[in-house]
């Protein structure tokens, strides 16, 4: 996709593949498998995944970067 | 896939949301495929301006399309197309190698649908692409020239097309 000139931004939840495959723009979270955004639900929690990613976008100058926001799984409050 | 086989993955799927360790444990065993440069496109214009379409290897598709193949153990390259008006009602999951109640009740923790909707609506994301698609991320070797060869290249096609400016990726 990239190739063809569209930007790209994933969602990990398996850092051994992203550091393996080495995407361009990868948010990793620790949360279970099935649950790359969050909890049925949780609509705080599924929009911080987002304005992760989507700040990515913008900021992120080296291809493979990695961003790790570090929210707990079930136990970071979202605001 | 036998019925046995296919209780014994389904199984598999929930120990491995339940005890995630156990899904690392398994995936160490795995060998992706690699890229030796990343490839790049910068975003060149502001995010309120951007197109963008969600591209999701959680095995989602509209109910009305054909499910992912799951008798094929090796998995199913092929990609499903998701309008971008679909009401979430109309989308299912075909998928048996994760756990996915939790999505099957809220489809957005593995296909953001609304919360991009809610983007769109607020201005902080330009638009949304007329469409997305859904994949099956349980690819095994004998799949993969396929899909990168075909399949991909098919769905980066219809991005430029439609003028997509991201893509935004999510497993399941």
């Amino acid at each position: 996709m990239e190739a063809n000139g569209i930007a790209t931004v994933g969602i990990s939840i398996e850092k051994k593949f992203t550091e393996e495959v080495k995407p361009p723009r990868t948010v990793f979270l620790k949360w279970p498998y099935g649950h790359p955004l969050g909890e049925p639900g949780a609509i705080k929690q599924q929009r911080a995944v987002l304005d992760v990613a989507f700040r990515m976008l913008e900021t992120c100058e080296t291809p493979g970067e990695i961003i790790e926001p570090g929210y707990a799984w079930k136990r970071h409050k979202y605001e | 896939m036998s019925k046995t086989a296919n209780l014994k993955t389904k199984l598999r799927a929930w120990l491995y949301t339940r005890f995630p360790f156990l899904a690392h444990k398994a995936a160490a065993k795995i060998r992706p495929f690699s890229f030796e440069n990343t490839p790049w496109a910068p975003i060149v214009k502001p995010l309120s301006e951007i197109k963008v379409s969600i591209v999701t290897t959680s095995g989602v598709h509209l109910n009305s399309d054909l499910p992912f193949n799951m008798e094929d153990e090796t998995g199913d390259p092929s990609y499903r197309i998701v309008p971008s008006d679909a009401d979430i009602s109309t989308l299912t999951i075909t998928h048996n190698y994760y756990n996915h109640s939790d999505a099957d009740r809220d489809i957005n923790i593995v296909f953001p649908i609304e919360r991009m909707r809610e983007y769109v609506d607020e201005g902080r994301i330009g638009s949304l692409a007329n469409q997305h698609y859904g994949m099956m991320g349980h690819i095994r070797e004998n799949h993969l020239g396929e899909y990168m060869n075909k399949w991909l290249p098919e769905v980066a096609k219809m991005m430029k097309e439609d003028s997509v400016d991201c893509a935004l990726i999510t497993p399941g």
